[in-house]
């Protein structure tokens, strides 16, 4: 045990490193994530063809492929085609997107879970789509997403471990670098998967936190 | 003001409407009766603009119903609707569902949006209730809710779509009791019903619907007690039965 916590201290501020990049990945895959899978989701609910069309047709695609090969793809395929990207710039865009359709699934569920009701009381004051989407359907919607949210997200934490295959420096990759060099197998992993689920906890506290705050009414 | 020409109206193989043609004059109540399918609700949800109609003209005022139009919002502000289920928003007081239209869709101030919203409820006997979440409201409550947030609009005209047929029975007085207060304070009304002794107290006309079309129409007193057609006495003859 002693000389588990000394082999410890001297890998932590090594592991920390690269807790910071595997916290910046998530939050910033989560952020595109969000955002484009709530842009899905409106253009599927949007019931307007070409919009529909396409949703389903990246939602489709995207879930189709595992996220290794995406992420291969953006960091090894796209500057042949002179996009360069920073490892951690092409695993936070493959993640995003990769997570996206997810993302979009959970919102799809939570905006079709609304009753048709709601959308012809709004449109009978004279709502505009927008309006009745910010006021009406989205808050509304937000209570059931919730849940399936906070799940995602603790995912995609756990998911951004994937990007070290394309040479991003977060926490598993770092443990596996400590490993081979020092062979302290079980210390380097037990402190990372430690690690994440020290990450994971804040995440899950936080989606408890929101579920309650929302569904308070 | 709300005119209705040989109206049609489809879904899939289903003509529901077969050709109506109707007016509503300003001030008036009039009441639309018939069996279900008749195709009373289409009639109405057509007029608000929440279904499209294949031929024909709706127009209101001096404007024509088109629900591709960017038009049919203004007219949604003036002829509001009020459902059979309510249709509240659950996630905002009874005060909040009754500004929501006159601050986010006419930019009425929030001060002055409230203080009339206040009013309404007031109006309608709700004014303890104004802080109060939907769910934690009776049928009854509700409704006379959703009126509140159907007049607060200053609407020309209401439609109400069966309004009472989703209360328990010994709710429904409190919100006919509630029409009866606006169509005597002269609001233009149009109400598809099942009440036959609302329609016979407070219609000025109603309008008998059977198959899609307009079978009978006329004063209240003369269609609903000496229908001169076959088919609206038999409609009669069983609503009076049960």
């Amino acid at each position: 045990m002693i000389e588990f916590l000394q082999s410890a201290r001297s890998y932590l501020p090594i592991l920390l490193d690269g807790v910071a990049i595997t916290v910046g990945l998530t939050v910033a895959a989560l952020v595109l994530s969000t955002a484009l899978g709530l842009l899905w989701a409106l253009m599927r609910y949007s019931g307007i063809g070409p919009l529909v069309l396409i949703s389903k047709g990246i939602v489709n695609g995207v879930r189709g492929i595992p996220i290794l090969v995406q992420l291969f793809y953006i960091y090894f395929v796209l500057p042949e085609f002179g996009i360069d990207l920073t490892a951690f710039q092409a695993g936070a865009i493959g993640l995003g997107i990769a997570y996206s359709c997810y993302m979009a699934e959970n919102f799809r569920a939570g905006l079709e879970a609304i009753d048709k009701g709601q959308i012809e009381a709004a449109q009978s004051i004279g709502m505009s789509w927008g309006l009745m989407m910010r006021r009406v359907i989205l808050p509304q919607a937000v209570r059931t997403v919730l849940p399936p949210y906070g799940n995602t997200m603790i995912m995609l934490l756990k998911d951004t471990s994937q990007a070290s295959v394309i040479t991003v420096a977060e926490l598993t990759m770092k443990g596996q670098q400590i490993a081979t060099s020092t062979f302290d197998n079980i210390t380097v992993y037990t402190l990372v998967a430690l690690l994440y689920l020290a990450l994971s906890v804040p995440l899950i506290v936080l989606a408890s936190f929101l579920e309650r705050r929302f569904a308070a009414r | 003001m709300i005119r209705l020409e040989n109206l049609h109206k489809r879904f899939g193989a289903l003509e529901v409407l077969k050709g109506i043609d109707a007016r509503i004059e300003e001030g008036e109540v009039v009441c639309l009766i018939g069996a279900s399918g008749s195709g009373k609700s289409t009639l109405l949800r057509c007029i608000n603009g929440l279904e499209t109609y294949e031929a024909g003209r709706i127009t209101v005022g001096d404007r024509l119903v088109d629900r591709a139009s960017p038009q049919i919002r203004e007219i949604r502000t003036a002829v509001t609707m009020v459902f059979q289920r309510f249709n509240l928003f659950p996630h905002r007081t009874a005060l909040e569902n009754v500004v929501e239209g006159p601050i986010y869709v006419k930019g009425v101030p929030r001060a002055e949006a409230e203080e009339r919203g206040r009013a309404l409820l007031d109006r309608i006997g709700l004014a303890a209730k104004a802080d109060a979440f939907p769910g934690a409201l009776s049928g009854g409550q509700q409704q006379r809710v959703a009126i509140a947030r159907a007049l607060a609009m200053d609407p020309e005209a209401i439609l109400f779509d069966e309004p009472t047929s989703a209360l328990d029975p010994e709710l429904v007085g409190e919100v006919l009791s509630a029409m009866r207060d606006l169509a005597d304070s002269g609001m233009t009304m149009l109400v598809v019903t099942h009440e036959m002794s609302f329609a016979r107290e407070m219609g000025d006309r109603v309008l008998f619907m059977d198959g899609g079309l307009i079978v009978e129409e006329g004063p209240a007193r003369q269609v609903l007690t000496e229908p001169k057609h076959e088919r609206t006495q038999d409609f009669l003859r069983r609503v009076l039965e049960r």
